[in-house]
C-alpha cells in the first residue's frame, strides 16, 4: 500500500471564521510537505483535520489511498509529533515509546527490541530508563518522534515540534528529523510558522494564509518566484517599494524622480499610470560607495542608516535621498565596510524584482 | 510589625485552645478511669487506660456500622472518582461552559441544607426506585454530592496542572481508545488528586450524621451517638480514633495537594 496523504477539498470554519478553505493537498511517500503562514492561517487545524482531532465540515482525507474522514483518530495509523511536550510524565522514556506497540499488543520481545532501535535512531539509547523531566526538550522531542514512529505509521505529522526549542538545539533537531524522516522514507506533513525552517527542512512548501493556499512549491520556487505578494513578503526578506508604471519598460520610485528599467513585458508592469508595488529581495539590490551624486540609470542614491550585522550576512537599511522609502540589503560577501551615515548608490537587479 | 505579629499569634494561639481544650478534656473522659467529677489538674496521668476503645470494638453495633461506614467510604470515593474524573477531564478538552457549569454545581453542596438533600431524594426515589432508600447503598450518591465541593476542587486542581489536551492527543494518536487514555494516561497523571480526592470523601462519609440519621441508616457516626447513652467513655474513644484517623487523611489530602501544584 502507498503510504501518501491526500488532502482533499477540505473546509472547516469555527463559528463565522474560516480556518480552511478548499484546502487541497497530496504529500507523496518519502515527501516532507511544510504548511507555512503565519498564525491562524489554518495550517494546524489541517493538520489536526488530517490526524483525527477536529472533524472538518466537508471534503475528505485519504491516507494510503482509503479515505479516513469518518475514521477516529485512534484508528487513522498516524504518527505526530506536538508543539507541547507531550511525552507521558509517568511513564520513562522506553515505556513512552513502547505505548503504541503496547496498545496493538506486540510481544514483549519484539517491543524491546524496536525500543532499542528507535532509540537508536534518534540517538537516546542512554536515557531509556529515565523519566521526560530528567532529559531536556530537545531530547523529548527526539523521543516524542521515537514513539510516533514505534507504531510505524502510514503518515507522519509534525506540529511545530521545534518552537518550543531554543534556536541552537532547533537546528540540531531539526536536522535530526529530516535524517530520520529520509531514511524512513514516510510521507511527512510539517507545520511551522517559520520560514527559515520550512526553507531548510522542505521537500515541497505550502504557504497558506487564511484558510487558503497561495503556493505549493519547492523552497528554491517559492522563494524565488513566489506567485503572490503575500508569499514574497512571507517567505524571506522583501523589499516593498511604493511605484508608478509610466510605461511598459519603465517605473518610476513613487515621490522621486528616479526610474526603474525593466524588461519589456515584465510581469504586473500593467497601464501606464498605474500605481504598483514592486517588490525585490535584498540579495537583489547591491549597494557600492557613492561617487557622484546623480544617479545612474539602475542605481540611486541614498544613506546608510542601519548595519544589521548577522555573522554569516550583514544588512545594512538605506534611505533613498529625500523620500522615506528604505532598502534593505544584504550582503555575504565581507565586502561591505560602510558606517552609519555614509552616502551610497543603491543598485537594483530588477529582472528578479515582482510588480504586483 | 511586632505587633502585629503577637495579635496574630495571639488570635491563633486562642483558637487553638477553643480546639485543643475540649480535645484534651475528651480524651480524658475517655482514656481515663476516674469520674468525671473528679477530674483535676493532680490526676492527669492517674488511671489512664484504653479498656473503654476495646469495649466498643467488642460491641456488634460498632462492628456492623463501622464496617457500613467503610464500606460506604470506599463506595462513596469509587463512584467519585468514576463520575468525576472522566466528566471533568472531557469538560476540560471540549467545553470551557461546561467547566463553568460543573464548578457551580460542585459549590451547591455548601449552600444546600443536607435535610432539603434527604428530602428531595427521598420524594424522587421513594416510589421510582425504592432500594435507593431501603438499601444502605442508597447514601451513596447523597454522599458523593456532600463530598462534591472537596472532590471536585481536586481533580479540578489536578487537571489543570496537565497540558491534557495535547497528553489525551498523543495517546489517541498511538492509537488509544478514549477509555485506555483515561485509564493509562490521565488517572496516573492525577494520582495525587485521585489519592487527595479519595481522602477526602473518606473523611467526610466517616463524619456525616444528618443525612444517615433522616434515612434511618446505622452509620458510624450514629453509632457514636446513640453509644453515648449506655457506654459513653466507649463512645468518646471511638470519637477520637475517628478524629485521628481524619485528620491523618487531611494531612495526607494536604500533603498530596502541594504535589499536586508541584
Amino acid at each position: 500500500m502507498t503510504r501518501n496523504i491526500v488532502f482533499s477539498d477540505i473546509s472547516k470554519s469555527f463559528g463565522s471564521v474560516n480556518a480552511l478553505s478548499h484546502f487541497s493537498l497530496s504529500v507523496d511517500e518519502g515527501e516532507l510537505v511544510t504548511l507555512l503562514g503565519p498564525s491562524g492561517c489554518g495550517k494546524s487545524t489541517a493538520l489536526r483535520v488530517a490526524a483525527g482531532f477536529e472533524a472538518a465540515d466537508s471534503g475528505d482525507v485519504l491516507i494510503g489511498g482509503v479515505s479516513v474522514i469518518a475514521s477516529p483518530a485512534n484508528k487513522r495509523g498516524i504518527g505526530m509529533v506536538f508543539q507541547n511536550y507531550s511525552l507521558f510524565p509517568h511513564l520513562k522514556i522506553s515505556e513512552n515509546v513502547e505505548f503504541g506497540m503496547r496498545v496493538r499488543k506486540m510481544s514483549r520481545t519484539s517491543r524491546t527490541a524496536r525500543v532499542g532501535e528507535l532509540l537508536d535512531l534518534v540517538r537516546l539509547a542512554g536515557v531509556a530508563d529515565r523519566y521526560p523531566h530528567q532529559i531536556s526538550g530537545g531530547q523529548q522531542q527526539r523521543v516524542a518522534l521515537a514513539r510516533a514512529l514505534a507504531v510505524e505509521p502510514r503518515v507522519l505529522l509534525l506540529d511545530e515540534p521545534l518552537s518550543a526549542l531554543d534556536a541552537t538545539v532547533r537546528v540540531e533537531v531539526r536536522d535530526e528529523i529530516r535524517r530520520i524522516q529520509r531514511a524512513s522514507g514516510i510521507a511527512t506533513v510539517f507545520v511551522t510558522h517559520d520560514q527559515d525552517e520550512a526553507l531548510a527542512i522542505s521537500d515541497r512548501i505550502c504557504v497558506m494564509t487564511e484558510g487558503r493556499i497561495e503556493q505549493v512549491g519547492t523552497p528554491v520556487v517559492v522563494y524565488r518566484a513566489p506567485a503572490t505578494a503575500f508569499v514574497a513578503r512571507f517567505v524571506g526578506k522583501v523589499n516593498d517599494l511604493g511605484v508608478d508604471v509610466v510605461s511598459s519598460t519603465k517605473l518610476r520610485l513613487r515621490g522621486h524622480r528616479f526610474a526603474f528599467e525593466m524588461k519589456p513585458g515584465a510581469a504586473g508592469a500593467g497601464a501606464a499610470g498605474r500605481e504598483a508595488q514592486m517588490l525585490i529581495r535584498p540579495e537583489d539590490v547591491r549597494v557600492a560607495a557613492a561617487i557622484s551624486t546623480e544617479d545612474s540609470e539602475n542605481g540611486i542614491h541614498g544613506v546608510v542608516r542601519t548595519i544589521n550585522f548577522g555573522g554569516a550576512t550583514t544588512s545594512i537599511d538605506v534611505q533613498v535621498v529625500g523620500t522615506d522609502h528604505f532598502v534593505r540589503v544584504a550582503d555575504n560577501t565581507r565586502t561591505m565596510n560602510f558606517q552609519i551615515g555614509d552616502a551610497v548608490i543603491v543598485e537594483f537587479d530588477t529582472e528578479r524584482a515582482l510588480l504586483i | 510589625m511586632r505587633l502585629g505579629r503577637f495579635i496574630a499569634w495571639l488570635v491563633v494561639g486562642v483558637v487553638a485552645l477553643f480546639y485543643v481544650v475540649p480535645m484534651i478534656a475528651m480524651t480524658r473522659f475517655a482514656f481515663q478511669r476516674i469520674p468525671v467529677i473528679k477530674l483535676s489538674l493532680g490526676n492527669v496521668f492517674d488511671k489512664w487506660t484504653v479498656a473503654p476503645l476495646f469495649e466498643s470494638f467488642t460491641e456488634s453495633e460498632f462492628r456492623s456500622s463501622a464496617t457500613l461506614s467503610l464500606m460506604l467510604a470506599v463506595a462513596t470515593a469509587l463512584l467519585t472518582l468514576v463520575l468525576l474524573v472522566p466528566t471533568m477531564a472531557i469538560a476540560h478538552l471540549r467545553s470551557p461552559r461546561m467547566r463553568r457549569l460543573i464548578e457551580l454545581s460542585a459549590t451547591l453542596p455548601f449552600v444546600v441544607p443536607a435535610i432539603a438533600l434527604v428530602v428531595g431524594f427521598a420524594g424522587t426515589f421513594r416510589e421510582t426506585l425504592p432500594i435507593l432508600i431501603r438499601s444502605s447503598f442508597g447514601l451513596v450518591p447523597l454522599y458523593v454530592v456532600t463530598a462534591l465541593p472537596f472532590t471536585h476542587r481536586t481533580i479540578e486542581n489536578g487537571l489543570a496542572a496537565l497540558d491534557l489536551r495535547t497528553l489525551v492527543n498523543a495517546s489517541r494518536s498511538l492509537g488509544a481508545s478514549w477509555t485506555r487514555t483515561m485509564i493509562f494516561v490521565i488517572a496516573p497523571n492525577i494520582r495525587a488528586s485521585i489519592a487527595t480526592a479519595s481522602f477526602l470523601a473518606f473523611t467526610v462519609v466517616l463524619g456525616e450524621f444528618t443525612i444517615a440519621s433522616l434515612l434511618l441508616k446505622n452509620t458510624l457516626p450514629l453509632y457514636l451517638a446513640y453509644a453515648q447513652g449506655r457506654n459513653p467513655q466507649g463512645a468518646f474513644a471511638v470519637g477520637i480514633v475517628l478524629i485521628i484517623v481524619s485528620t491523618i487523611f487531611v494531612a495526607l489530602s494536604n500533603r498530596l495537594g502541594k504535589v499536586v501544584r508541584a
